[in-house]
């Protein structure tokens, strides 16, 4: 039915994406959607031990959600004592297992090596009168609330930053006004437009706006100073605070001492390959690598600082009075909706009850009722019986119930044929062409 | 001006018209599919592409952009079901056309309407992309929280279905509900999550509309048995008609104008602009109470405008590295992949590859008309296949596309759930759109509202002292008042008569 454009694109994937055929396999899981930075760096891992270790086939596997704590816990839980798997993870998931209350911590899994980082920049827009960042923290101080501070997600890392320079020069975390925005890029807009004071993000979402002297650095969060940068590190601006948003792999629990040493081995050999150095170049990510003993030290470090201030914020948040008057906190909206629903829903209710309108007829209602049922049941059975037979099953209920009756053995058998071909040729398509892996 | 030849140099270089094909075709072919959409796709061929040339990297990833807002339409016609959000609109008249018979047409005008929105906002993307980023940046939170309170009057003004408002504003606020589920965006907090782990990352709307549109209207469907479900041969022309013709090059045009700077807004989307389309035709239509009915109209201008919009989003992306839209956000790290920071200087630095990406842009529009109008007769077929090999088709293509989105056995069982919601609002006469329209806008509309509060320090006045937010509101006001009286003048007429 979709025959000519689809049939092309199918021969085009294919002709790109045949998997090699190959003995020993690796799973990196990145437990965000495709095209983070997590993402990434799983994907270049992916290239560079193809490339380094001829043979071996490395897949993806993309589990997003909570700040990499669903993909975290499905790791710790699901790939226990298995030596062929990595996960993906950063400074992000260390406070995402914290605000999300996971109980799964990084603590659960194996740590092999720290590969990259980035450094964080605080910026203001080239028009503000702040131009240094001595000057944007004597307004900070004056009246904390006046300085708007954009950013990525709450609980990320350009949050994370704001509130410890704030304990760093005297103020409770709390008192940060901090705007969060889906994704460090899209606070962007709003320090470009001067809607926000100030704006934090990993340095290359803003790297082309600075170079073009749209926005002003004012400081960066490395410990040491990059020559490539015109800014002063925090510490230069007399604020002791180091900050990176790096990136890492961890193995699941339940390694013996010699498979773990050799997938520090095993990592430590790609991390300082040609290949890779380039791809890190490249992506503008800076070689922070840190293996064994030692980047198990420094995860430790960062988990008790991530949590001290988080706990502090969490804190003061709970026993400060509302900020303002009017307060529309994060319960506020959804709240009010769902009052608004429910009233609307019973005004609509009790409108069709006194009115003349009559229900329309739904001489089928059993069987859509019968169809809802074979909907219901479709995760247990793709689970257990795999897409194919669970995808043949709905094709013929549907079928069935359209028909309304129970339908003659002839025709059921027909529609279980169609059904089965057709959930054949998608399985198909979508297993090898797409590479979408189904049950 | 010479910027752009020397960009369609680049484009018209047979190899990169080769990967332009390839990108536009498999748009196409995944615009179609439920649950795949345009990022997924680029997302999991970024390292195909990686030994590629960037330009014809580039070429491919936006043909599959264009193609995916080209082919998302046809399901939404023939079947009911939308197969990206941006064009459940298009589905509301669309498919009534296709009942009517007139699923030729739909197809055409949608491809035609696409067609001179892409190559009329490709062309207002190379001439005034400055001067959109300026406009674009005067938009604060305040100004976004205003243009959604708009958009959520309009879609319960205008999509109401039979008479009732009321029923609107229910299914709005269900969605508005179902989009507030999970981790919220500005404090990390869990809401309505009920301590379920999988609820943390909220509804998706990708599953909402699959459930909705697909799985609610074969449960309807059946629910009213195989003699209710008749669909008319398709009658006169295969295409469309002068008449046709005539009441739709307007809407394109306006579709056009609506759809490019709405694009290019930092908020991105392209379902606001296909709403705002659908409501400007409808108050500009000599037959208003067609809509809804199969009117020409508001197929020929959503369809424009979904295309117009996609074109705007290369606006912040290009200039900015701005992206708005999951499929602007993927293209962007495909730029950086090859070393590539979009920006205010992608322009000085890159000027053959951005002009090169630009033109191939022209040339895919070009491509996509090629191969659409003669698969119009093709698509057509598709209603001929038996009906209920049709709807088992269509469930096990909806379930499939729940699956995929995070390949979690819990999507299945959601999917069902919003199904069988979608189903009793059929039942009691509620429009289902509003409900997508709350999940989608609901979360931004909140987010942009405490932004807007937290930056102003709580004082709700900027909504009203900011000029551009105060007229927005104006007009939603206008438009809420306008419709009250409007029906207590009909029911005045009612008991009079």
């Amino acid at each position: 039915m979709r025959g000519v454009p689809l049939g092309r694109a199918v021969v085009l994937i294919l002709l790109a994406a045949t998997p090699l055929h190959a003995q020993s396999s690796l799973t990196i899981v990145a437990p965000a959607a495709p095209g983070g930075g997590w993402d990434q760096t799983a994907r270049v891992m992916q290239r560079v031990l193809a490339e380094s270790e001829p043979g071996i086939s490395v897949q993806v596997d993309n589990i997003p959600g909570a700040a990499g704590t669903i993909g975290l816990a499905r790791f710790v839980q699901s790939e226990r004592g298995n030596p062929d798997a990595l996960l993906v993870t950063g400074l992000v998931m260390v406070s995402g297992v914290i605000t999300n209350a996971s109980p799964v911590s990084l603590s659960h899994a194996t740590p092999i090596a720290r590969l990259t980082g980035e450094t964080e920049v605080i910026v203001v827009p080239s028009a503000s009168p702040h131009q240094t960042l001595g000057d944007l923290i004597d307004a900070f101080k004056r009246n904390p609330g006046a300085v708007s501070w954009g950013g990525g997600s709450a609980g990320g890392t350009d949050d994370l930053l704001v509130r410890l320079l704030a304990e760093q020069v005297g103020l409770p975390p709390s008192r940060v006004n901090y705007i969060a925005f889906s994704g460090g890029g899209a606070a962007l807009a709003a320090v470009l437009g001067g809607q926000v004071t100030a704006a934090v993000s990993g340095y290359g979402e803003f790297a082309g706006q600075i170079a073009a002297g749209q926005l002003r650095p004012l400081a960066i969060s490395a410990a040491k100073r990059i020559a490539t940068i015109q800014a002063p590190t925090l510490r230069e601006a007399g604020v002791p605070l180091d900050l990176a948003n790096w990136r890492a792999i961890v193995a699941p629990p339940g390694l013996s001492d010699a498979e773990h040493d050799a997938l520090i081995a095993r990592v430590t050999r790609m991390a300082t390959s040609e290949a890779w150095k380039k791809a890190v170049a490249q992506n503008g990510w800076d070689d922070l690598f840190l293996a064994g003993a030692d980047f198990r030290q420094f995860l430790l470090a960062e988990q008790s600082r991530v949590e001290a201030v988080l706990h502090r914020l969490a804190a003061t948040e709970a026993a400060g009075p509302p900020r303002f008057t009017l307060a529309v906190t994060p319960t506020t909206v959804p709240n009010i909706t769902v009052a608004i629903f429910g009233i609307l829903a019973a005004g609509l209710a009790w409108s069709r009850a006194r009115g003349s309108a009559t229900a329309p007829p739904a001489p089928g209602w059993r069987m859509a009722a019968f169809l809802a049922l074979a909907l219901l049941a479709q995760p247990v059975l793709m689970l257990a019986a795999g897409f194919i037979a669970s995808s043949t099953f709905l094709f013929t209920v549907a079928a069935t119930a359209w028909r309304g009756a129970r339908p003659a053995a002839g025709i059921l058998a027909k529609d279980t044929a169609v059904g089965a071909v057709f959930a054949i040729f998608i399985y198909v398509i979508f297993t090898t062409g797409l590479g979408v892996a189904l049950p | 001006m010479p910027d752009l030849w020397a960009g369609f140099v680049v484009a018209l270089q047979p190899i990169n018209l080769l990967w332009g094909l390839a990108g536009v075709t498999l748009g196409a072919a995944v615009g179609v599919l439920p649950g795949i959409g345009p990022a997924l796709t680029v997302a999991l061929l970024l390292p195909v592409t990686y030994g590629l040339d960037p330009t014809a990297a580039l070429i491919m990833f936006a043909g599959i952009y264009y193609g995916a807002m080209y082919g998302g339409s046809t399901t939404s016609i023939l079947l009911n079901t939308p197969g990206e959000s941006a064009t459940i609109v298009t589905a509301i008249d669309g498919h009534q056309m296709a009942r009517n018979g007139r699923a030729g047409a739909a197809l055409a005008t949608a491809a035609i309407g696409s067609f001179v929105a892409g190559t009329l906002a490709t062309l207002a993307l190379s001439l005034s992309a400055p001067l959109m980023v300026r406009m674009a940046l005067a938009f604060g939170s305040a100004e976004y929280f205003a243009l959604m309170v708009l958009a959520f009057v309009m879609v319960t003004t205008l999509l109401g279905g039979a008479g009732s408002r009321l029923a609107g504003w229910v299914s709005l606020m269900l969605g508005l509900a179902l989009g507030s589920v999970g981790i919220d965006g500005l404090s990390g907090q869990a809401r309505f999550t009920f301590g379920i782990p999988y609820l943390l990352d909220g509804v998706d709307p990708v599953i909402v509309a699959i459930g909705l549109f697909a799985i609610g209207e074969t449960l309807w469907v059946v629910s009213r048995g195989p003699d209710e479900d008749q669909v008319l041969p398709v009658r006169g022309s295969l295409w469309m008609t002068r008449e046709e013709w005539q009441r739709s090059w307007k809407p394109w045009l306006r579709g056009t104008a609506i759809g490019f700077p709405m694009g290019a807004l930092p908020a991105g989307g392209a379902e606001l602009p296909t709403l705002m389309s659908y409501a400007i035709e409808k108050r500009l239509a000599a037959t208003p109470d067609e809509f809804g009915h199969g009117a020409i109209e508001a197929v020929a201008g959503p369809e424009a405008a979904n295309n117009a919009s996609a074109a705007g989003t290369l606006v912040p992306l290009l200039t900015l590295g701005l992206p708005t839209s999951a499929t602007a956000a993927v293209l962007l790290a495909a730029f950086q992949q090859f070393g590539l920071q979009p920006g205010p200087l992608l322009f000085e630095h890159e000027p053959k590859l951005v002009w090169g990406v630009i033109a191939s842009l022209y040339v895919g529009n070009a491509m996509l008309l090629v191969l659409n109008l003669p698969l119009v007769g093709l698509w057509v077929k598709l209603l001929s296949i038996p009906r209920p090999w049709l709807y088992g088709g269509i469930l096990v293509m909806a379930s499939l596309g729940a699956f995929s989105v995070h390949r979690s056995a819990g999507d299945l069982l959601l999917v069902a759930g919003v199904g069988m919601v979608g189903y009793l609002l059929r039942y009691i006469g509620a429009p289902v759109a509003p409900v997508m329209i709350g999940v989608i806008l609901g979360p931004a509309a909140e987010q942009h509202l405490r932004r807007a509060l937290s930056i102003s320090q709580g004082d709700w006045s900027v909504f009203l002292t900011r000029p551009l937010s105060a007229a927005l509101l104006a007009v939603a006001a206008v438009i809420l008042l306008a419709g009250i009286r409007r029906r207590a003048t009909l029911q005045s007429t009612d008991e009079a008569q």
